[in-house]
């Protein structure tokens, strides 16, 4: 608190120059930061002639017609009733929180062993499954696609799965391990002491990471259910999920705008909650455990 | 012996001050004992898994690049290394990587200064909980629909952007993403739009934990806080920042979602960078084993980069400094 008290010896120009430009810096990235998903929420609930309407260029007061309009759930029932996005939607769903369990308790039981065993070249090994999350995605997919297609996984949900596992497995590995470090060894011998065995010494600790556990199969179903390419690639024909159908809905000619940004509202709706309920670990997860709030 | 058997991996247990703890370290090697295996078990599944969908299409990627993949039934040709000699006659591979250079830095820079101003203003003021919070928001945007979003936002007949860019003075008629000379600065803006947050966020994870002492030391010295902020603050948070920079460089070689939903990589090849250019090559024109090489380029620079962010990550100072005493 004390440094609170020393600031206020500030007397310099500069220092009063940002002390009054910080608000209307805030103030401007809060906008510029909300805008867009406003305007994406409104032009789904407006109908076509009223989201093409903009004032002439220049016209600052004609900023009033954003506004005038009825709003209208049409974009939203014809995406269900005749895109089908109710199954899109399903797609999604089992697509992410499959790959999510999957790669979770896999992950967390080789990050029980990495965190708890030395061997020669554990090293490298961590090193190797750190790379293949920070592959490019575009780099290997062709081969995957070749060898999807060689065992029937294209266009299947399975296959959809397996697909987002290579990017969750080894988040969940690397993530879950700095977790294990973190729980004393102790724990564990006890639990053998008491006539447990190994296995069910390291389901005992499994209550004390479970936080940690819960933090990322959400921040696995999140990665999943976002991205673009494997769900175009490795889902097109029997898997698509909303970010695919989403994006082909543009189609060359008439462009509808407004089925696609009820779309866009779709896909974003159910991610802002989840993402905000583990905004704890979100830097964490993000910096691939680097940087801990 | 039983009692090293069960402690083995244990930090604390297996340290030398424990005396017979370093003595044998061979059989321990050739001679597994059970409890190795165990940890061997539980980790299979996982890493066959892994091996599985990574190394197998790892070798296929190599295997790619040095033929001329045939399609139906015509049968794969040798070529040696022509597909990657031609790479260096490719104007367009060149100028892929130019241009996702030119992209990161520009995306980069102005994410660092903005992310980084906002987190110094928001640092210890009375919303900062709330007004993260929203800040955050267009991270949890899947990028095609940012994407997606964008391209109406800067529609050159409807698009709200466009009408403010037009207002300004900025743009005439042309939409940002119609001319060759704007289209990358459209694309960039979209980055920032959604990842400025982040290294918001890094950086505000580093604020707290700039030392308190030292600021107040370098102000009983008769510093400000701008002082402050060189001198003290932008030291500490400094390896918060490098491994920011790190990570969303690398996601720029990951990630083309919103481009490819913005603009396909035209104007002309104006927003081409090289993962969208390796992404038409194999995609639009089937040329697979050209895409392998240049894949293969793609995928080594980003495994370089990796071993950099992880030799920044095991720096035991900056460890040190990243982990702080006070934690979440």
């Amino acid at each position: 608190m004390a440094s609170r008290e020393l600031i206020s010896y500030d007397k310099g120009v500069a220092v009063k120059v940002l002390k009054w430009a910080s608000p209307i810096f805030l103030t401007f990235y809060l906008v510029w930061s909300l805008l867009p998903l406003f305007i994406m929420l409104v032009a789904s609930l407006k109908d076509l002639l009223d989201a093409f309407s903009v004032p002439k260029p220049g016209d600052w007061a004609g900023v009033t017609i954003f506004f005038d309009f009825s709003p209208t759930l049409t974009h939203y029932v014809a995406l269900f009733t005749e895109n089908g996005f109710g199954t899109y939607l399903f797609n999604s769903l089992v697509a992410s929180i499959g790959s999510a369990v999957i790669a979770v308790t896999f992950g967390s039981m080789c990050a029980y062993s990495l965190s708890r065993s030395e061997f020669r070249g554990k090293k490298d090994l961590l090193f190797w499954i750190i790379s293949t999350r920070m592959a490019p995605i575009v780099a290997v997919i062709v081969p995957l696609y070749a060898i999807f297609r060689s065992v029937d996984l294209v266009g299947t949900l399975p296959g959809l799965i397996l697909a987002f596992t290579t990017f969750n497995l080894p988040f969940a590995i690397w993530m879950l391990k700095g977790f294990f470090d973190g729980v004393p060894y102790a724990i564990e011998e006890a639990a053998q002491v008491d006539g447990q065995n190994r296995f069910q010494a390291f389901v005992t600790i499994l209550p004390l990471v479970a936080p940690g556990i819960g933090a990322f199969v959400i921040l696995c179903i999140l990665f999943a259910w976002n991205d673009f390419l494997f769900a175009t690639i490795i889902g097109s024909g029997g898997a698509k999920t909303l970010p695919a159908a989403t994006k082909e809905l543009v189609q060359p000619q008439n462009i509808d705008w407004g089925k696609i940004m009820a779309a866009g509202i779709v896909t974003t709706a159910p991610m802002i909650p989840l993402g905000l309920l583990v905004r704890r670990y979100l830097v964490a997860g993000l910096t691939m455990g680097a940087v801990k709030e | 012996m039983t009692t090293r058997a069960s402690s083995e991996g244990h930090p604390a247990l297996s340290d030398q001050d424990w005396g017979f703890a370093t003595v044998d370290q061979k059989p321990e090697i050739y001679n597994p004992q059970p409890s190795r295996m165990f940890y061997v078990y539980l980790a299979m599944p996982a890493v066959l898994l892994l091996a599985a969908i990574t190394i197998y299409p790892f070798l296929w990627l190599i295997y790619m690049s040095f033929h001329k993949v045939g399609f139906g039934n015509a049968s794969d040709v040798f070529v040696g290394v022509k597909n990657f000699a031609r790479l260096f006659n490719d104007s367009k591979y060149l100028q892929g990587w130019g241009l996702l250079l030119k992209y990161s830095a520009i995306c980069l820079s102005i994410q660092v200064v903005a992310g980084v101003s906002l987190a110094v203003i928001l640092n210890n003021s009375r919303h900062e909980k709330i007004l993260v919070t929203l800040f955050l928001m267009p991270m949890m945007v899947s990028p095609v629909v940012a994407g997606l979003l964008f391209y109406y936002l800067y529609n050159g007949t409807f698009g709200w952007y466009h009408w403010i860019f037009q207002s300004l003075g900025i743009l005439d008629e042309t939409s940002i993403l119609g001319s060759a000379d704007t289209a990358l600065y459209g694309i960039i803006l979209v980055d920032v739009w959604q990842w400025t947050p982040l290294i918001t966020l890094i950086t505000l994870a580093g604020l707290k934990r700039v030392p308190q002492d030292q600021l107040e030391a370098n102000m009983v010295d008769g510093a400000g806080s701008i002082s402050n902020f060189f001198h003290v603050s932008l030291p500490n948070i400094y390896p918060f920042l490098l491994i920011a920079v790190l990570l969303r460089f690398m996601d720029n070689f990951r990630f083309i979602d919103a481009i490819l939903a913005l603009t396909g990589g035209g104007p002309g090849n104006a927003t081409r960078l090289l993962p969208v250019y390796l992404f038409d090559v194999s995609f639009k024109f089937f040329k697979l084993g050209r895409g392998g090489a240049i894949a293969l380029t793609l995928l080594i620079v980003t495994i370089i980069l990796g071993m950099i962010l992880v030799k920044v990550l095991e720096d035991p100072a900056r460890k040190k400094a990243l982990s702080g005493d006070t934690d979440g």
